[in-house]
Formats: C-alpha cells, structure tokens, sequence
C-alpha cells in the first residue's frame, strides 16, 4: 500500500483507536497493522524504534508513532502520524469527561476493565516474545535482558537509570573492541 | 491566559521528564493533583482504570482530562499538545542523528544493548501488570488467550475483543474481584 501522508494518518487512526490498556499495546499493534498488514517497515526496525522508544523521556507510544511516521515520510509523516495516535484519545476523552464518574460506578464497565486487563496481559506477552526474536541474539544479550528484568521487575530500579547504564555498556564494548582490534 | 500557560508548562514538563512511558508519569499525575487542584487525587484514580477501556496512552488521557476540566476544548489542545512536544522535538532529532550514523559502530553498539534492556523492560511491566490484577478466573481467562495465540496468529482486536467479552460475562457471575 502507498505511504501517502493521508494512509499513514489513517493507519495510526486505526491504531489509536485500539491503543486501550495503555500505551505498552503499540508495539503488536503496529507489529500487526505496519509490518505484517502494509510491509511498511520490518520487524527489526519497529524493535529498534521500540528500544529507542524507551530511551528516551515521553510517552513510549507517542515517541515510537513519531519514529515511525518520520521513516515513512519525515516530518510531515510524524505529524499525522502522532496526530492520529492521538485524536481518538483526545475525542473519547473530550466525550467521556463530564460522564467519567458515572461510567465509573456501572458495575459492567468494571468487569470490562478486568477483562481488557488480561487481553493487555497477552498482548504484552506476545509484544515481548517478538522483541525477543529481534534482540536477543547471542549469550550477551540474553544477559542483559535477565539483568534488566531483574533490576526493573525485583529491584524497581528506574527506567532511566537501566537505560544510562545499557548506554554506557553499549559504548564500553565497542571501545574494547577498538583497542582489541588496534592490538 | 495564564492558565493555558500553566497548563503547557506542567505537561511539558511530564512529557519531558517521564521516563518509561504510562507508569512512570503517575507520579508526576500524582502529583499534580496536589500542587494544582486542575483534577481530584479520586479522579485521577478514575481516569487510570477508565484509560484501559479508552483509546490512547494513559499521559495523553490524562494530559486531555485535566486540559478539559481546567480550560474547555482549548485547555484539552493546549495540555494534550505540550505532553508531546518533547517526544516530537527529541524524536525528530534523533531520527536525524540515526540518518546520518546509521552506520556508526558506537550506535550500532549502543542499540545492540538497548534492545534486549527494552525487551527487559517490557517484561518486566507485563510481569507487574500480572501480579497486580490477576485472579484465579483471570489464569484461566489467560491461558484460554495463551493457547489461542499458539495456534494461530491473531490480530490484537481478537484479543481485546474476547477479554472485554469474558469480562463483561465473569461479572455477572462475580468472578472478577
């Protein structure tokens, strides 16, 4: 399918609106929607976008809509890229406002919640068993995940913090490899 | 005019310091309940479990409520568009940076061990996420999902779809608490 800026805001428009649970669903959600459905970009570079993602402060969601949207068609590509991700949000919630505590009370909208809650949960697993495909590459790697997992999920240490020190590691081994290399 | 003011310079700032996506702005959410009174600490809890049935990242949910509440439709604008605009501005320079070291092998180095961190972090709030809302019915309701992804590749709406369903018919039977 073309890239035309008027696809690639749909696209995203499409997305967004399916984006529930939080943004952490973008990466299936793109996995499916621009890699498999319109062969826009590869699976390598979506989990590298994703990784950069990550990285950097903001929302994950809006950070990788905004790497994406540049690849497909630079600047103007990232705004109707984010613009798309964005707009359902902005418009339901625009909608739901005044209603919010009402909707809350209803006890079937509660039992949506639980449910979506463990679709997000699936979907967070499968996200992670595709990043692994992609990242994970040799024994070295496969450390860093178990010590990044460890460090998030057991020690609570801070995103910011694993990502400067991933940074640092990333620099250190390729330095070695040069004096290596020079030796 | 100083409130949309105020406005863009609290979300600014959230979308400039959170780091690691819809998590780690709660606590900047948090705290602006307290120091700006623009939503209740109950509302913001509210909003939290009411962005998993809505569309978009919890930070532009919120970033939208609080706008809206605060300044109408403009408020909404002002405060939806300055969460992003870090993300817009710091991801355009970098996407530049890559065109032009792409082949670097500092960067190539540096995203060798970026990837399996993110991977890691993933993992790690999918493994939060499940210690904090899962029950019994909720395993089954899992595992259900597990196997129908083994066997076949199923578009993400199928997911969301079913557990929205399955929720929505546990409830009646009270198997969700």
């Amino acid at each position: 399918m073309e890239k035309t800026l008027y696809q690639i805001f749909k696209t995203f428009f499409k997305v967004g609106t399916l984006l529930l649970g939080g943004g952490y669903v973008i990466l299936p959600l793109l996995q499916s929607e621009l890699v498999e459905k319109r062969n826009w970009i590869d699976d390598n570079e979506l989990c590298e976008y994703y990784a950069l993602s990550q990285s950097i402060p903001g929302l994950i969601a809006a950070n990788l809509s905004i790497f994406v949207g540049y690849k497909l068609r630079k600047i103007p590509g990232a705004i109707v890229a984010i613009i798309g991700i964005v707009l359902p949000a902005f418009v339901s919630i625009v909608i739901i406002a005044r209603l919010m505590e009402e909707i809350i009370r209803l006890k079937f909208m509660q039992s949506i919640f639980w449910g979506v809650g463990i679709g997000v949960l699936i979907l967070l697993f499968l996200a992670v068993k595709e990043m692994w495909k992609k990242s994970i590459v040799d024994k070295f790697t496969c450390w860093i995940f178990f010590i990044t997992f460890i460090l998030s999920a057991g020690f609570k240490a801070p995103p910011a913090t694993i990502i400067i020190l991933a940074i640092f590691i990333g620099i250190w081994i390729q330095y070695q490899k040069k004096i290596e290399g020079q030796e | 005019m100083i409130i949309y003011l105020k406005l863009f310079l609290e979300f600014f700032h959230i979308g400039l310091f959170s780091f690691g996506g819809g998590y780690a702005t709660l606590p900047f959410l948090y705290h602006l309940a307290d120091v700006q009174k623009w939503y209740t600490t109950k509302q913001l809890t509210d909003m939290i479990a009411l962005s998993s049935i809505t569309p978009g990242p919890l930070g532009v949910n919120v970033a939208t409520f609080a706008g809206f509440k605060t300044a109408g439709i403009l408020g909404a604008l002002v405060s939806t568009g300055s969460v992003i605009l870090p993300s817009f501005i710091l991801v355009i320079i970098i996407s530049k940076l890559l065109e032009q070291f792409k082949h670097n092998k500092y960067v190539r180095s540096v995203i060798y061990v970026l990837k399996p961190t993110g991977c890691g972090l993933l993992a790690a709030v999918g493994v939060d996420m499940f210690i904090n809302s899962i029950n019994l019915f909720g395993m089954l309701l899992l595992g259900g999902l597990f196997f129908a992804s083994m066997t076949e590749k199923r578009d993400p709406l199928f997911y969301l779809g079913v557990s929205a369903l399955v929720g929505l018919i546990a409830g009646f039977f009270n198997l969700t608490g």
